[in-house]
């Protein structure tokens, strides 16, 4: 099995893409549309439990993923459309994270997203900014073996808020849905005693309220204020994947969903609004490589994904790229 | 493992008192029944706007109170209101004693409602809302600007003559509230000695549906359904017995007619013209500036939006020339330069503050319009000043016919100058607002909303200052936005001044004053 820190370099990784993971969650939700671009693929693997890795106590490890998604379909309610006036969209992010081992059983991860937006069709002017800090705490509640391999289970507390005043209110465009949120995840994973495993997770993701820049709205009704219910979420996935090369290799294809449990639809060619319904599903692809010789601790990774279905929300196709650099801050023995 | 359960709980818990502490969205006005600051006793004697005399609507002398037809009414009321369910009080809460107020935030939501814009087909063409087929698609009306403010014009104009008619009646008969002449009855509402026959909730329900209904026309069940909740809360709160209600409906009913006759003759139903008329008008600006308005979206609209409401009938301004606005700069000039190089500038540098203006007036798709913004506002004014329906009706009728003569006004000019939008002057410019689809000069929003702050300064002088500012602020934002040059927006404010004028000027000769 993946033992203990030390040999394998993954588990920061893991980690880090764990943090992605809560952080896309984030983001699909508040960049509604463009969400999906952006952290897709990644957070697939870091939402699903891809990391039952925790790092060991003292470990810590930075990282940088950039993150490009584009779409020029969307999702008015359930119905796809094209829109000239967008054209095709484009959101970018940029993610520096921090994951540390606090106990062995117990991490913590922080990201500090930036993100950039903009459309080829259309007149209305992209934005930039950083979007919300996140701060997650991944915990081991069970790890034995059964039958040939070892069964894992986790579970994720996580929060973030927004890191500027930037508008959610502006959507496609807006650089997240400026809301706090709590969310809760549980993590399976099995790892057979060769290098398969498999792991499913489930979330649910509390929002607040954002407050937007104007003090009436329509939402199935008038609305006289300038906050909006941003609606709660599940959030669920399942990876399979599997280690090569000594570990030096990962290999993940997964399936992410996200639906909010309420909301308003975007109206007839309207503009979506942070109280809509999103709601998405995707695959991906994803690949992690650490390198055993040269830079001790470094690694890479790559991934893509595509949403195949999705509500109030851009068909995405999200590529990334990121690097990890693990190491240790003093001895934990 | 019992501890990780007590951890995932407490976060749990944690979650839940977030998600608690949120606040409760406000969906219309908060306020209740108050104590009116003035019975208006002499508004029977206002003048009217469009009935010449009250007495134009005749309706028959009440029962007199000892009367057993009355009596019998008396007691059919205090049976109806010893059995009230939970919905029926809330009816009652909800109505209040100014339920003009009612009837505004659902004009409001209406417009709100219809307020998009049909999208294209995939072929590329568009299908413009059609009265004739209302449910579409796309659905009629779509209620942009010049709709909704025309509309607000007939619904407050309507409820004004309505209730000036009541008051008249109700001073000619006097005959007092049911829990005046039996006082076993409660009231819902704060006592006066408003006399009740014609009933003025009755007349604003009827009135108020049928002028909606006729500018909504598939919200038909809707609007029956909030007249008659409206209606029965009349009874429900012990305000009136049956022929109150009977009488007001009548006075409702004749009022809607009339306004409505108006409004099939004022020239709206030909201000969304055809393609060949809108190139005329457009090439006209051509031949006479030099310059002309196009339409910047994919597809192309073929026809921008109500080339001719400006020909619509005002209600106090004579002329429509009489209030043009003088010539913009060309473009390419100095002036014009200098106004497009601020666009720039803004566009560049946006500051927090800059952004939260042009977004709080945005007032785009999917709101109740510039219009709404300012009538939204009012009523704001008339629950701080304790206004009594009548009052507040005419405070609804003159600032909504300013406004629609400001939009007449300001789409005179908009087609008459035809001017082109910053995104089709300045190369690459991008904005943060949606450009509309109508020429840039003047600016709607500054020229409506400085039109309805000359109304309530009027009538609200304590809030002049607040609502010239407020005006300004308007003006401001469209620039902010990068959707309208300065000197559309110095434009349309002084536009919007000088077209109220006319309506203050006979406001101040109504005789409420």
């Amino acid at each position: 099995m993946i033992d203990s820190g030390g040999h394998n370099p993954g588990h920061a990784e893991s980690q880090i893409q764990e943090t992605l993971n809560l952080l896309r969650m984030k983001k699909y939700l508040q960049t509604g549309l463009i969400a999906l671009a952006l952290l897709s693929t990644v957070s697939l693997h870091a939402q699903t439990p891809s990391d039952e890795i925790l790092m060991k106590k003292y470990e810590l490890c930075v990282a940088v993923a950039y993150e490009q998604g584009t779409w020029n379909e969307y999702w008015e309610g359930t119905s796809l459309r094209v829109n000239e006036n967008i054209g095709t969209f484009t959101r970018v992010t940029l993610m520096p994270m921090v994951a540390a081992g606090i106990t062995d059983k117990l991490n913590i991860l922080i990201a500090t997203p930036y993100v950039k937006t903009k459309s080829t069709g259309g007149q209305l002017a992209g934005v930039q900014g950083f979007q919300d800090f996140s701060v997650a705490l991944k915990y081991e509640l069970m790890k034995k073996a059964v039958g040939k391999g070892t069964l894992t289970v986790l579970g994720t507390a996580a929060y973030a808020t927004p890191m500027s005043n930037y508008l959610s209110d502006y959507l496609p465009y807006s650089i997240g849905l400026g809301t706090n949120e709590i969310t809760l995840r549980g993590i399976v994973h099995y790892q057979f005693e060769k290098g398969m495993y498999m792991r499913a997770a489930g979330a649910y993701l509390w929002r607040g309220q954002t407050e937007v820049e104007r003090d009436y709205y329509y939402n199935n009704g008038s609305y006289y204020t300038t906050f909006m219910d941003v609606p709660n979420a599940v959030n669920y996935n399942a990876t399979l994947g599997t280690w090569l090369f000594d570990y030096a290799l990962r290999l993940e294809a997964s399936y992410m969903a996200l639906k909010c449990v309420s909301g308003d639809d975007i109206r007839n060619y309207n503009m979506p609004q942070p109280t809509n319904k999103m709601e998405f599903e995707q695959v991906g692809f994803f690949a992690q490589y650490y390198f055993k010789k040269g830079i001790k601790g470094l690694g890479v990774l790559t991934y893509y994904s595509q949403v195949i279905d999705g509500r109030n929300m851009g068909k995405s196709t999200n590529m990334g790229v990121g690097a990890t650099y693990q190491f240790k801050v003093k001895d934990s023995q | 493992m019992k501890k990780n359960i007590i951890t995932l709980l407490s976060l749990f818990c944690v979650a839940v008192l977030i998600t608690s502490c949120e606040n409760d969205l406000p969906t219309r006005a908060n306020f209740s029944s108050y104590e009116f600051s003035d019975l208006d006793v002499n508004g029977g004697t206002w003048k009217p706007v469009l009935l010449d005399d009250p007495t134009q609507i005749a309706i028959a002398s009440p029962a007199d109170v000892n009367s057993s037809t009355y009596q019998a009414e008396l007691a059919s009321l205090k049976s109806a209101m010893a059995s009230l369910n939970g919905m029926q009080i809330e009816a009652v809460e909800y109505w209040t004693n100014n339920p003009i107020i009612r009837w505004n935030e659902i004009a409001l939501e209406l417009a709100a409602k219809y307020n998009l814009i049909p999208g294209p087909n995939p072929d590329g063409t568009y299908t413009l809302p059609n009265a004739a087929n209302p449910a579409g698609p796309p659905p009629f009306p779509f209620a942009h600007p010049p709709y909704t403010c025309r509309m607000l014009a007939y619904l407050s104009v309507a409820q004004f003559d309505g209730l000036i008619t009541a008051w008249h009646y109700k001073y000619e008969f006097n005959r007092p509230a049911p829990y005046v002449t039996d006082s076993s009855i409660p009231s819902a509402y704060t006592k006066n000695t408003l006399p009740s026959y014609p009933d003025e909730g009755a007349v604003l329900a009827v009135v108020s549906r049928d002028i909606l209904n006729a500018m909504f026309t598939i919200e038909a069940d809707y609007l029956a359904a909030k007249a008659e909740e409206h209606l029965n809360s009349l009874i429900w709160s012990g305000s009136n017995v049956t022929s109150d209600i009977e009488a007001g409906k009548y006075i409702g009913t004749e009022v809607k007619k009339i306004a409505l006759a108006r409004a099939a003759g004022d020239g709206m139903k030909n201000a969304q013209t055809s393609k060949p008329k809108s190139d005329s008008i457009k090439a006209a600006a051509f031949a006479r500036f030099g310059w002309q308005w196009d339409n910047m979206e994919s597809p192309v609209r073929p026809v921008g939006l109500t080339p001719l409401f400006g020909k619509v009938k005002m209600w106090n301004v004579p002329t429509v020339e009489e209030v043009r606005p003088g010539i913009p700069p060309a473009p390419g000039s100095a002036e014009f330069e200098k106004d497009a190089k601020e666009l720039r500038d803004i566009a560049k540098n946006l500051t927090e503050k800059q952004r939260k203006i042009a977004n709080w007036w945005s007032d785009g798709l999917s709101t109740y319009t510039p219009p709404g913004h300012w009538n939204r506002l009012a009523k704001e004014f008339m629950i701080k000043y304790k206004m009594n329906p009548l009052r507040s009706a005419r405070t609804f009728a003159y600032m909504n016919m300013a406004i629609m003569d400001a939009g007449i006004s300001c789409w005179d000019a908009k087609y008459y100058y035809h001017y082109p939008r910053p995104i089709q002057t300045i190369p690459g410019f991008k904005t943060i607002l949606g450009t509309p689809n109508f020429p840039s000069y003047t600016s709607g929003h500054s020229t409506f909303s400085a039109a309805a702050a000359e109304v309530l300064s009027y009538i609200f002088p304590n809030e002049a200052t607040y609502c010239r500012d407020y005006a300004r602020e308007a003006a401001e934002s469209r620039v902010y936005g990068g959707i309208h040059y300065r000197f559309d927006s110095e434009a349309g404010l002084e536009q919007g001044k000088k077209v109220a004028k006319f309506t203050v000027d006979k406001a101040k000769t109504d005789g409420a004053e």
